[in-house]
Protein backbone atom coordinates (compact mmCIF):
# COMPACT_ATOMS: atom_id res chain seq x y z
CA UNK A 1 0.00 0.00 0.00
CA UNK A 2 1.48 3.68 -0.92
CA UNK A 3 1.55 6.30 1.71
CA UNK A 4 -1.89 7.92 -0.25
CA UNK A 5 -3.73 4.77 -0.47
CA UNK A 6 -2.61 4.04 3.40
CA UNK A 7 -4.15 6.93 4.40
CA UNK A 8 -7.08 7.37 2.77
CA UNK A 9 -8.00 3.27 3.45
CA UNK A 10 -7.22 4.68 7.36
CA UNK A 11 -9.84 7.56 6.61
CA UNK A 12 -12.32 4.85 5.79
CA UNK A 13 -12.08 2.76 8.61
CA UNK A 14 -11.17 4.92 11.49
CA UNK A 15 -14.02 7.50 10.50
CA UNK A 16 -16.72 7.72 13.04
CA UNK A 17 -19.54 6.78 10.54
CA UNK A 18 -18.01 3.54 9.51
CA UNK A 19 -20.44 1.18 10.78
CA UNK A 20 -19.08 -0.88 14.18
CA UNK A 21 -21.86 -0.11 16.06
CA UNK A 22 -19.15 2.14 18.46
CA UNK A 23 -21.93 5.50 18.83
CA UNK A 24 -23.93 2.88 21.43
CA UNK A 25 -21.04 3.54 23.81
CA UNK A 26 -19.80 5.76 26.30
CA UNK A 27 -17.31 3.58 28.31
CA UNK A 28 -18.44 4.54 31.66
CA UNK A 29 -18.72 8.15 30.25
CA UNK A 30 -22.10 8.52 30.63
CA UNK A 31 -22.17 7.37 34.63
CA UNK A 32 -19.33 9.58 35.37
CA UNK A 33 -21.62 12.69 33.95
CA UNK A 34 -24.91 11.96 36.36
CA UNK A 35 -22.44 11.38 38.98
CA UNK A 36 -21.34 14.98 38.67
CA UNK A 37 -18.23 13.97 38.90
CA UNK A 38 -16.62 15.35 35.62
CA UNK A 39 -17.66 19.10 34.05
CA UNK A 40 -16.95 20.57 30.40
CA UNK A 41 -13.07 22.22 31.53
CA UNK A 42 -12.31 18.87 32.91
CA UNK A 43 -13.01 16.35 29.82
CA UNK A 44 -9.80 17.27 28.54
CA UNK A 45 -8.24 15.64 31.33
CA UNK A 46 -10.52 12.50 31.40
CA UNK A 47 -9.85 12.18 27.69
CA UNK A 48 -5.77 12.47 28.08
CA UNK A 49 -6.20 10.01 30.82
CA UNK A 50 -8.12 7.20 29.39
CA UNK A 51 -6.08 7.15 26.15
CA UNK A 52 -2.98 7.11 28.72
CA UNK A 53 -3.64 4.83 31.13
CA UNK A 54 -5.89 2.32 29.42
CA UNK A 55 -5.64 2.00 25.50
CA UNK A 56 -2.39 2.90 25.64
CA UNK A 57 -1.42 0.14 28.44
CA UNK A 58 -3.93 -2.32 27.43
CA UNK A 59 -5.91 -1.70 24.36
CA UNK A 60 -3.25 -1.18 22.11
CA UNK A 61 -0.83 -4.21 23.18
CA UNK A 62 -4.23 -6.76 22.72
CA UNK A 63 -4.76 -4.99 19.43
CA UNK A 64 -0.89 -4.65 18.35
CA UNK A 65 -0.61 -8.53 19.21
CA UNK A 66 -3.38 -9.38 16.97
CA UNK A 67 -3.04 -7.43 14.59
CA UNK A 68 0.65 -8.87 14.44
CA UNK A 69 -1.17 -12.66 14.69
CA UNK A 70 -4.07 -11.98 12.70
CA UNK A 71 -3.39 -15.20 11.14
CA UNK A 72 -2.12 -17.72 13.56
CA UNK A 73 -6.31 -18.39 15.27
CA UNK A 74 -4.67 -20.27 18.42
CA UNK A 75 -2.73 -16.89 19.43
CA UNK A 76 -5.96 -14.88 18.70
CA UNK A 77 -7.62 -17.06 20.91
CA UNK A 78 -5.11 -16.74 23.79
CA UNK A 79 -5.45 -12.82 23.13
CA UNK A 80 -9.19 -13.12 23.89
CA UNK A 81 -9.00 -14.77 26.62
CA UNK A 82 -6.98 -12.04 28.09
CA UNK A 83 -8.50 -9.33 26.38
CA UNK A 84 -11.88 -10.79 28.63
CA UNK A 85 -9.19 -11.17 31.92
CA UNK A 86 -8.61 -7.44 31.80
CA UNK A 87 -11.86 -6.31 31.17
CA UNK A 88 -12.87 -6.50 35.03
CA UNK A 89 -15.78 -4.66 34.94
CA UNK A 90 -18.66 -6.13 33.43
CA UNK A 91 -20.64 -3.51 31.80
CA UNK A 92 -17.30 -2.82 30.08
CA UNK A 93 -16.37 -6.54 29.30
CA UNK A 94 -19.80 -6.54 27.65
CA UNK A 95 -19.35 -3.57 25.90
CA UNK A 96 -15.72 -5.00 24.56
CA UNK A 97 -17.59 -7.95 23.36
CA UNK A 98 -20.59 -6.42 22.02
CA UNK A 99 -18.84 -3.72 20.02
CA UNK A 100 -16.47 -6.63 19.02
CA UNK A 101 -18.91 -8.60 17.43
CA UNK A 102 -20.34 -5.67 15.85
CA UNK A 103 -17.66 -4.69 14.22
CA UNK A 104 -16.66 -8.15 12.97
CA UNK A 105 -20.15 -8.19 11.77
CA UNK A 106 -19.99 -5.50 9.56
CA UNK A 107 -15.95 -6.87 7.67
CA UNK A 108 -17.98 -10.33 7.38
CA UNK A 109 -20.07 -8.75 5.37
CA UNK A 110 -17.42 -6.88 3.47
CA UNK A 111 -15.59 -9.88 2.67
CA UNK A 112 -12.56 -8.89 5.15
CA UNK A 113 -9.59 -11.52 4.73
CA UNK A 114 -9.55 -13.15 8.73
CA UNK A 115 -13.19 -11.77 10.30
CA UNK A 116 -14.59 -15.52 9.32
CA UNK A 117 -12.00 -17.77 10.93
CA UNK A 118 -12.30 -15.70 14.14
CA UNK A 119 -16.04 -15.52 13.56
CA UNK A 120 -16.53 -19.42 13.15
CA UNK A 121 -14.61 -19.26 16.80
CA UNK A 122 -17.22 -17.41 18.28
CA UNK A 123 -19.90 -19.16 17.18
CA UNK A 124 -18.30 -22.20 18.01
CA UNK A 125 -17.36 -21.19 21.35
CA UNK A 126 -13.66 -21.01 21.76
CA UNK A 127 -13.93 -17.04 21.72
CA UNK A 128 -15.92 -13.90 22.86
CA UNK A 129 -14.78 -11.84 19.83
CA UNK A 130 -13.44 -8.69 22.55
CA UNK A 131 -12.89 -5.66 20.39
CA UNK A 132 -9.14 -4.84 20.84
CA UNK A 133 -8.43 -8.47 19.50
CA UNK A 134 -11.39 -7.84 16.78
CA UNK A 135 -10.12 -4.72 15.91
CA UNK A 136 -6.52 -6.28 15.07
CA UNK A 137 -7.52 -8.80 13.00
CA UNK A 138 -9.65 -6.64 10.70
CA UNK A 139 -7.03 -3.77 10.51
CA UNK A 140 -4.73 -6.65 9.47
CA UNK A 141 -6.81 -7.75 7.11
CA UNK A 142 -7.80 -4.38 4.43
CA UNK A 143 -3.73 -4.08 4.71
CA UNK A 144 -2.95 -1.34 7.47
CA UNK A 145 0.42 -1.86 8.85
CA UNK A 146 0.12 -2.26 12.54
CA UNK A 147 1.04 1.59 13.33
CA UNK A 148 -1.68 2.68 10.99
CA UNK A 149 -4.10 -0.06 12.77
CA UNK A 150 -3.43 1.92 16.17
CA UNK A 151 -3.93 5.21 15.13
CA UNK A 152 -7.10 4.12 13.49
CA UNK A 153 -7.95 2.37 17.08
CA UNK A 154 -6.47 5.60 18.98
CA UNK A 155 -8.44 7.50 16.95
CA UNK A 156 -11.81 6.06 16.95
CA UNK A 157 -11.69 5.28 20.76
CA UNK A 158 -10.94 9.20 21.50
CA UNK A 159 -13.51 10.26 19.07
CA UNK A 160 -15.94 8.25 20.31
CA UNK A 161 -15.47 9.60 23.74
CA UNK A 162 -16.23 12.77 22.64
CA UNK A 163 -19.42 12.55 20.48
CA UNK A 164 -20.79 10.46 23.40
CA UNK A 165 -19.59 13.62 25.54
CA UNK A 166 -21.56 15.95 23.00
CA UNK A 167 -24.23 13.88 22.72
CA UNK A 168 -24.59 14.04 26.69
CA UNK A 169 -24.37 17.32 26.95
CA UNK A 170 -21.18 17.74 28.40
CA UNK A 171 -19.56 19.48 25.51
CA UNK A 172 -19.43 21.32 22.48
CA UNK A 173 -18.76 20.14 19.20
CA UNK A 174 -15.74 23.02 19.47
CA UNK A 175 -14.63 21.76 22.78
CA UNK A 176 -14.49 18.11 20.76
CA UNK A 177 -12.48 19.23 18.39
CA UNK A 178 -9.46 21.09 20.99
CA UNK A 179 -9.71 17.64 22.74
CA UNK A 180 -8.98 15.73 20.12
CA UNK A 181 -6.18 18.41 19.19
CA UNK A 182 -4.70 18.58 22.36
CA UNK A 183 -4.74 14.48 23.00
CA UNK A 184 -3.10 14.08 19.59
CA UNK A 185 0.94 14.33 20.14
CA UNK A 186 0.07 12.28 23.24
CA UNK A 187 -1.19 9.67 20.77
CA UNK A 188 1.61 9.88 18.55
CA UNK A 189 4.14 9.29 20.90
CA UNK A 190 2.72 6.55 22.63
CA UNK A 191 1.95 4.73 19.30
CA UNK A 192 5.60 5.01 18.07
CA UNK A 193 6.89 3.47 21.83
CA UNK A 194 8.25 0.21 21.86
CA UNK A 195 5.06 -2.72 21.82
CA UNK A 196 5.06 -4.26 25.81
CA UNK A 197 4.90 -8.03 26.09
CA UNK A 198 0.80 -9.49 27.01
CA UNK A 199 2.76 -9.98 30.76
CA UNK A 200 3.22 -5.88 31.18
CA UNK A 201 -0.17 -4.85 30.16
CA UNK A 202 -1.93 -2.75 32.83
CA UNK A 203 -4.76 -0.40 33.66
CA UNK A 204 -5.41 2.37 35.63
CA UNK A 205 -8.65 4.20 35.54
CA UNK A 206 -10.44 3.51 38.76
CA UNK A 207 -13.44 6.91 39.06
CA UNK A 208 -13.96 5.91 35.39
CA UNK A 209 -14.47 2.06 36.17
CA UNK A 210 -16.46 2.30 39.06
CA UNK A 211 -18.65 4.83 36.87
CA UNK A 212 -18.97 1.84 34.94
CA UNK A 213 -20.05 -0.30 36.98
CA UNK A 214 -23.04 1.79 38.36
CA UNK A 215 -24.12 1.81 34.84
CA UNK A 216 -26.50 -0.74 35.25
CA UNK A 217 -28.34 1.37 38.12
CA UNK A 218 -28.84 4.33 36.57
CA UNK A 219 -32.11 5.59 36.15
CA UNK A 220 -31.25 7.76 32.72
CA UNK A 221 -29.56 5.08 29.92
CA UNK A 222 -28.80 6.29 26.88
CA UNK A 223 -25.80 4.34 26.35
CA UNK A 224 -24.91 0.79 26.34
CA UNK A 225 -22.14 1.16 29.03
CA UNK B 1 -26.52 -11.85 2.09
CA UNK B 2 -27.46 -13.17 5.64
CA UNK B 3 -28.07 -16.76 6.18
CA UNK B 4 -31.98 -17.74 5.38
CA UNK B 5 -33.52 -16.55 9.52
CA UNK B 6 -36.57 -14.84 10.88
CA UNK B 7 -37.95 -11.65 8.55
CA UNK B 8 -37.06 -8.50 9.95
CA UNK B 9 -39.83 -5.88 10.36
CA UNK B 10 -38.75 -2.70 11.54
CA UNK B 11 -41.47 -0.29 13.07
CA UNK B 12 -40.90 3.03 13.17
CA UNK B 13 -42.37 6.83 13.94
CA UNK B 14 -42.63 9.97 16.44
CA UNK B 15 -42.83 9.65 20.24
CA UNK B 16 -45.92 8.69 21.69
CA UNK B 17 -47.40 7.26 18.36
CA UNK B 18 -48.12 3.81 19.50
CA UNK B 19 -45.38 1.70 18.48
CA UNK B 20 -45.17 -0.33 21.71
CA UNK B 21 -48.98 -0.47 21.92
CA UNK B 22 -48.76 -1.60 18.19
CA UNK B 23 -46.45 -4.22 19.32
CA UNK B 24 -48.23 -5.49 22.39
CA UNK B 25 -51.81 -5.92 19.92
CA UNK B 26 -49.30 -7.72 17.11
CA UNK B 27 -47.98 -10.17 19.33
CA UNK B 28 -51.14 -12.50 20.12
CA UNK B 29 -52.99 -11.50 16.65
CA UNK B 30 -49.24 -12.97 15.09
CA UNK B 31 -49.51 -15.86 17.49
CA UNK B 32 -52.64 -16.51 16.31
CA UNK B 33 -51.34 -16.67 12.75
CA UNK B 34 -48.88 -19.41 14.40
CA UNK B 35 -45.93 -17.25 13.64
CA UNK B 36 -42.92 -17.75 15.98
CA UNK B 37 -42.02 -14.32 17.18
CA UNK B 38 -39.33 -12.17 18.89
CA UNK B 39 -38.93 -8.30 19.45
CA UNK B 40 -36.11 -6.05 19.53
CA UNK B 41 -36.65 -2.99 21.01
CA UNK B 42 -34.19 0.19 20.52
CA UNK B 43 -35.62 2.25 23.64
CA UNK B 44 -33.96 6.04 23.85
CA UNK B 45 -32.91 6.85 27.39
CA UNK B 46 -33.96 3.62 29.44
CA UNK B 47 -34.75 -0.21 28.75
CA UNK B 48 -38.73 1.07 29.32
CA UNK B 49 -40.07 -0.42 26.49
CA UNK B 50 -38.55 -3.91 27.01
CA UNK B 51 -39.45 -3.79 30.62
CA UNK B 52 -42.77 -3.00 29.57
CA UNK B 53 -43.05 -5.93 26.81
CA UNK B 54 -41.57 -8.13 29.48
CA UNK B 55 -44.36 -7.28 32.09
CA UNK B 56 -47.41 -8.04 29.26
CA UNK B 57 -46.24 -12.10 29.19
CA UNK B 58 -47.19 -12.07 25.99
CA UNK B 59 -43.75 -13.29 24.78
CA UNK B 60 -40.93 -15.06 26.88
CA UNK B 61 -38.49 -12.41 28.20
CA UNK B 62 -35.76 -14.01 26.49
CA UNK B 63 -37.32 -12.99 23.14
CA UNK B 64 -37.50 -9.55 23.72
CA UNK B 65 -34.24 -7.93 23.73
CA UNK B 66 -33.07 -4.18 24.33
CA UNK B 67 -30.25 -2.16 22.05
CA UNK B 68 -29.16 0.81 23.25
CA UNK B 69 -29.17 3.75 20.61
CA UNK B 70 -26.67 6.06 22.25
CA UNK B 71 -28.85 9.39 21.83
CA UNK B 72 -29.45 8.20 18.32
CA UNK B 73 -32.61 6.45 17.13
CA UNK B 74 -31.92 7.12 13.53
CA UNK B 75 -28.39 5.96 13.80
CA UNK B 76 -28.96 2.53 15.07
CA UNK B 77 -31.83 1.72 12.55
CA UNK B 78 -29.72 3.36 9.05
CA UNK B 79 -26.36 4.25 8.91
CA UNK B 80 -25.01 1.66 11.47
CA UNK B 81 -27.45 -1.14 12.48
CA UNK B 82 -24.65 -3.39 13.14
CA UNK B 83 -25.89 -3.71 16.97
CA UNK B 84 -29.44 -4.33 15.54
CA UNK B 85 -28.13 -6.78 13.44
CA UNK B 86 -26.30 -8.64 16.04
CA UNK B 87 -29.76 -8.60 18.25
CA UNK B 88 -31.87 -10.32 15.69
CA UNK B 89 -28.50 -12.66 14.49
CA UNK B 90 -28.26 -13.91 18.08
CA UNK B 91 -32.62 -14.16 18.30
CA UNK B 92 -31.91 -15.98 14.77
CA UNK B 93 -28.91 -18.54 16.77
CA UNK B 94 -31.06 -19.18 20.28
CA UNK B 95 -34.78 -19.57 18.48
CA UNK B 96 -34.09 -21.83 14.91
CA UNK B 97 -37.80 -21.83 14.68
CA UNK B 98 -38.29 -17.93 14.81
CA UNK B 99 -40.46 -16.51 11.84
CA UNK B 100 -40.41 -12.87 12.44
CA UNK B 101 -38.26 -10.38 14.36
CA UNK B 102 -40.17 -6.81 15.06
CA UNK B 103 -37.91 -4.30 15.55
CA UNK B 104 -39.34 -1.30 17.32
CA UNK B 105 -37.33 1.79 16.90
CA UNK B 106 -36.62 4.61 19.13
CA UNK B 107 -39.24 7.26 19.18
CA UNK B 108 -37.76 9.61 16.45
CA UNK B 109 -38.88 12.25 13.69
CA UNK B 110 -40.62 12.12 10.54
CA UNK B 111 -37.28 11.95 8.74
CA UNK B 112 -36.47 8.59 9.67
CA UNK B 113 -36.04 4.99 7.75
CA UNK B 114 -34.44 1.74 7.99
CA UNK B 115 -31.75 0.23 6.64
CA UNK B 116 -32.87 -2.65 3.97
CA UNK B 117 -29.59 -4.47 5.17
CA UNK B 118 -31.91 -4.49 8.81
CA UNK B 119 -35.37 -4.83 7.72
CA UNK B 120 -37.18 -6.90 4.91
CA UNK B 121 -40.33 -4.44 5.46
CA UNK B 122 -40.82 -1.28 7.69
CA UNK B 123 -43.81 0.48 8.71
CA UNK B 124 -44.00 3.90 9.85
CA UNK B 125 -46.76 4.72 12.90
CA UNK B 126 -48.24 8.34 13.29
CA UNK B 127 -50.82 9.27 15.11
CA UNK B 128 -54.25 11.51 14.74
CA UNK B 129 -53.22 13.88 17.93
CA UNK B 130 -50.04 14.48 15.98
CA UNK B 131 -51.84 16.40 13.43
CA UNK B 132 -53.59 16.03 10.19
CA UNK B 133 -50.89 17.92 8.57
CA UNK B 134 -48.45 14.98 8.78
CA UNK B 135 -48.59 13.52 5.92
CA UNK B 136 -48.92 16.10 3.61
CA UNK B 137 -45.30 17.39 5.14
CA UNK B 138 -44.37 14.36 3.19
CA UNK B 139 -41.44 12.98 5.69
CA UNK B 140 -39.17 9.76 4.22
CA UNK B 141 -41.13 8.04 6.69
CA UNK B 142 -43.93 8.53 6.51
CA UNK B 143 -43.36 8.31 2.06
CA UNK B 144 -41.04 5.19 1.78
CA UNK B 145 -42.12 3.04 4.45
CA UNK B 146 -43.74 0.06 3.03
CA UNK B 147 -46.78 0.43 5.25
CA UNK B 148 -48.37 3.47 6.63
CA UNK B 149 -49.82 3.15 9.50
CA UNK B 150 -52.56 5.72 11.12
CA UNK B 151 -52.89 5.06 14.79
CA UNK B 152 -55.32 6.52 17.73
CA UNK B 153 -58.35 6.98 15.56
CA UNK B 154 -60.11 6.98 18.47
CA UNK B 155 -58.98 10.31 19.03
CA UNK B 156 -59.57 12.11 15.73
CA UNK B 157 -63.02 13.78 16.99
CA UNK B 158 -61.19 14.82 20.26
CA UNK B 159 -58.27 16.87 18.09
CA UNK B 160 -60.54 17.74 16.02
CA UNK B 161 -59.03 15.32 12.86
CA UNK B 162 -61.16 14.45 9.90
CA UNK B 163 -59.99 10.77 9.21
CA UNK B 164 -60.86 10.43 5.68
CA UNK B 165 -59.25 13.51 4.20
CA UNK B 166 -56.23 12.41 6.18
CA UNK B 167 -56.06 8.97 4.89
CA UNK B 168 -56.54 10.40 1.27
CA UNK B 169 -53.50 13.05 1.56
CA UNK B 170 -51.42 10.22 3.22
CA UNK B 171 -52.33 7.74 0.52
CA UNK B 172 -51.56 10.43 -2.69
CA UNK B 173 -48.71 11.26 -0.44
CA UNK B 174 -47.43 7.71 -0.78
CA UNK B 175 -48.52 7.27 -4.37
CA UNK B 176 -51.29 4.67 -3.58
CA UNK B 177 -49.05 2.25 -1.48
CA UNK B 178 -50.57 0.94 1.46
CA UNK B 179 -52.08 3.02 4.80
CA UNK B 180 -54.32 1.54 7.55
CA UNK B 181 -55.76 2.84 10.61
CA UNK B 182 -55.99 1.78 13.96
CA UNK B 183 -56.70 2.15 17.65
CA UNK B 184 -54.61 -0.41 19.92
CA UNK B 185 -56.39 0.57 22.72
CA UNK B 186 -59.34 -0.97 21.23
CA UNK B 187 -57.52 -3.44 19.29
CA UNK B 188 -59.67 -2.71 16.08
CA UNK B 189 -57.32 -2.54 12.53
CA UNK B 190 -54.82 -5.09 14.13
CA UNK B 191 -55.90 -7.54 12.13
CA UNK B 192 -55.70 -6.18 8.99
CA UNK B 193 -51.93 -5.18 10.02
CA UNK B 194 -50.88 -8.39 10.61
CA UNK B 195 -52.26 -9.61 7.51
CA UNK B 196 -50.11 -7.37 5.79
CA UNK B 197 -46.74 -7.80 7.57
CA UNK B 198 -47.46 -12.11 6.94
CA UNK B 199 -48.83 -11.63 3.17
CA UNK B 200 -45.36 -9.23 2.79
CA UNK B 201 -42.57 -11.00 4.71
CA UNK B 202 -44.11 -15.15 5.38
CA UNK B 203 -45.47 -15.77 2.43
CA UNK B 204 -48.96 -16.75 4.16
CA UNK B 205 -51.94 -16.18 2.47
CA UNK B 206 -53.66 -13.15 4.44
N1 LIG C 1 -56.44 6.62 22.68
C1 LIG C 1 -55.44 5.87 22.21
N2 LIG C 1 -54.26 5.88 22.87
C2 LIG C 1 -53.27 5.10 22.39
C3 LIG C 1 -53.41 4.31 21.22
N3 LIG C 1 -52.22 3.68 20.97
C4 LIG C 1 -51.39 4.06 21.96
N4 LIG C 1 -52.01 4.92 22.81
C5 LIG C 1 -51.43 5.57 23.98
O1 LIG C 1 -50.41 6.45 23.55
C6 LIG C 1 -49.33 6.51 24.48
C7 LIG C 1 -48.01 6.18 23.78
O2 LIG C 1 -48.07 4.85 23.30
P1 LIG C 1 -46.76 3.97 23.10
O3 LIG C 1 -47.18 2.68 22.56
O4 LIG C 1 -45.94 3.99 24.33
O5 LIG C 1 -46.04 4.84 22.00
P2 LIG C 1 -44.58 4.61 21.35
O6 LIG C 1 -44.68 5.06 19.95
O7 LIG C 1 -44.13 3.24 21.61
O8 LIG C 1 -43.72 5.64 22.21
P3 LIG C 1 -42.10 5.77 22.24
O9 LIG C 1 -41.55 4.38 22.17
O10 LIG C 1 -41.83 6.45 23.54
O11 LIG C 1 -41.76 6.61 21.06
C8 LIG C 1 -49.68 5.50 25.56
O12 LIG C 1 -50.23 6.20 26.64
C9 LIG C 1 -50.70 4.60 24.91
O13 LIG C 1 -51.60 4.02 25.82
C10 LIG C 1 -54.68 4.35 20.54
O14 LIG C 1 -54.88 3.71 19.51
N5 LIG C 1 -55.65 5.14 21.08
MG1 LIG D 1 -42.30 2.56 22.41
Amino acid sequence: MNDLSGLLTALQFGDGQFPGGGFAFSWGLESLIADGQITRTGFGGFLAGQMRHRWAKCDRVIIAHAHAAAGDLSRLLALDDLADAWATVETMRAGSRRAGLALLGTHLRLGTPGAQPLKNAIDGGKAQGHLPVVQGVVLAGIGLDGPSALAVSAYGMAQSFCTAAIRLGLISHLDAQRSLADVRPDLARIIAEPMPDTDDIQSFTPLADIAAMRHMDQTQRLFSN
Amino acid sequence: MRKIGAARIGIGGPVGSGKTALVERLIPALHKRGVDLAVITNDLVTHEDAERLRRTNLLAPERILAVEAGACPHTVIREDPTLNMEAADSLDRDFPDLDLILIESGGDNLASTFSLDLVDYWLFVIDVAGGDDIPRKRGPGVIQSDLLVINKVDLAPYVGVTLAPMIREASAARAGRPVLCTNCRANEGIDAVADALCAAVLYQAA
